[in-house]
């Protein structure tokens, strides 16, 4: 056990002595001032995907009513800066559907990201990163997502545009399908990064991993990683933190409210995730409300989780190395403009134990 | 308040000082009954940054759990004073 040990075996001074990690740290370190929260902006969506994170799960968000007033989501945006959020996250259901909320809350928090399907391109004007999110091929996209060439249209809606980014969910049912669509992003100059389905609570069906789906993702996403290393936005140890058998809260402790109720400091402090109606509920405050803590290995849960644990990281050069890499790629997916480095890290080390 | 307490408040401050480059304070001027939260506005990650350099200076651990604790220059210092006497 680490916490068993006298202290550590190298001081911070000594790890951050490395040029290469001294800078890839001063880069990354410029970012600490990010503090996010999430928006559901409609409760509709053009599709109805199996296990969606917005239509699923035990509480009743998607009920909740939309407030489509302008200056309503102005004043809480205002309200939002000024108790120190800097990123903003708007997700749930399709956010596309109501693009001049999205402009209301990029003229006054310009830091953010949104989470869309990408059928409804969102004007440039609102110059956030955005994730599209893509669980398979075409043929699986029909299957599950019921939307006919997926791939094709998100691409001739982003085509060249550089906020966008692909997330690619991985199920058990469509591993193998990452290569294809790796190789067709490639081919049109974009960018995918990968996510794991993490069951809603609620969720009992077949997407839900097991053991041996988590060993053959690692695999395809490791794979994927060495051979299109411009296209995967990625790192060998977010590969170990996202397909481990054990999930995030079980190897980070997450920081999220609803599993956290410090309010003192970090995200059970300032994190909270609205909904449609403008009302947030501290006992459902995470990325992905109603995932299953345990099954949960979300890139967004990821995102603040890990990085958040720099502490227990810096204990060894390799294993700082690969904090480094993950909040690295992180605000690479993330923050639009930032230049993803090399990875630092290449192997594929254990997380650390607990402090 | 001991002599060491005392002198673990103006390290503290140094480093605080340092580490979020803050202006116009030093560390005598410093108050250490401060909210490092709600009046300096540090964050999880600035006060992991601090506690790394408080570790390689003090030679203790500053477990992540206790970080919601540490809210001001003073009651870091006490605690650190403290891992250090119980390491003793």
């Amino acid at each position: 056990m680490e916490n068993a040990k006298d202290i550590t075996e190298y001081k911070f001074s000594d790890i951050i002595a490395s040029p290469s990690i001294k800078e890839r740290f001063e880069k990354v370190r410029k970012y600490f001032f990010l503090r996010e929260s999430t928006y559901d902006m409609s409760n509709r969506c053009n599709l109805r995907c199996e296990g969606c994170y917005y239509y699923a799960g035990e509480t009743e968000k998607q009920f909740a009513e939309e407030n489509l007033n302008p200056t309503d989501w102005q004043q809480l945006m205002e309200a939002e800066k000024k108790r120190g959020i800097t990123f903003v996250v708007l997700a749930g259901a399709e956010p596309s559907y109501v693009p001049e909320l999205c402009k209301t809350c990029y003229d006054t928090i310009p830091l953010g990201c949104i989470a869309s399907n990408g059928l409804m391109p969102l004007a440039k004007e609102i110059d956030y990163r955005i994730h599209i999110s893509v669980w398979g091929n075409d043929t699986t996209s029909l299957e599950i997502r019921k939307a006919k060439n997926m791939l094709v249209r998100q691409m001739e809606n982003y085509q060249g545009d550089s906020r966008a980014i692909w997330v690619y969910t991985f199920t058990p049912v469509n591993i193998d399908q990452a290569r294809e669509v790796t190789e067709t992003l490639a081919a049109n100059n974009h960018q995918i990064t990968f996510n794991m389905f993490s069951a809603p609570t609620d969720y009992n069906g077949h997407l839900r991993h097991t053991p041996e789906t988590l060993a053959r993702t690692r695999a395809v996403m490791s794979g994927l990683l060495a051979e299109f290393p411009e296209t995967v936005v990625f790192s060998p140890y977010n590969i170990v933190a996202h397909t481990h058998e054990q999930g995030l809260h079980s190897l980070f402790s997450c920081s999220y409210p609803r599993m956290n109720p410090s309010t003192a400091i970090g995200l059970g402090r300032s994190f909270r995730q609205y909904r449609t109606d403008l009302q947030w509920d501290r006992a459902a405050a995470c990325c992905v409300p109603d995932t299953d803590c345990d099954d949960c290995r979300h890139y967004a849960a990821g995102s603040a989780v890990v990085t958040a644990r720099m502490y227990r990281h810096a204990t060894t050069p390799q294993h700082f190395s690969a904090w480094l890499d993950y909040v690295d790629t992180y605000l690479a997916v993330w923050v639009k403009g930032y230049d993803k480095g090399e990875n630092l890290c290449k192997e594929m080390i254990e997380p650390p134990e607990q402090s | 308040m001991t002599t060491d307490t005392h002198q673990a408040i103006t390290r503290i401050a140094e480093i605080i000082i340092n580490e979020l480059k803050l202006e116009d304070v030093t560390p005598e001027t410093f108050d250490a009954d401060l909210d490092l939260v709600d009046e300096i506005g540090i964050d999880s990650m600035d006060l992991a940054t601090i506690a790394l350099v408080l570790r390689d200076e003090y030679g203790i651990r500053i477990d992540e759990d206790d970080y919601p604790k540490l809210t001001t220059v003073r009651i870091i210092a006490e605690y650190i004073t403290t891992k250090l006497a119980e390491k003793e």
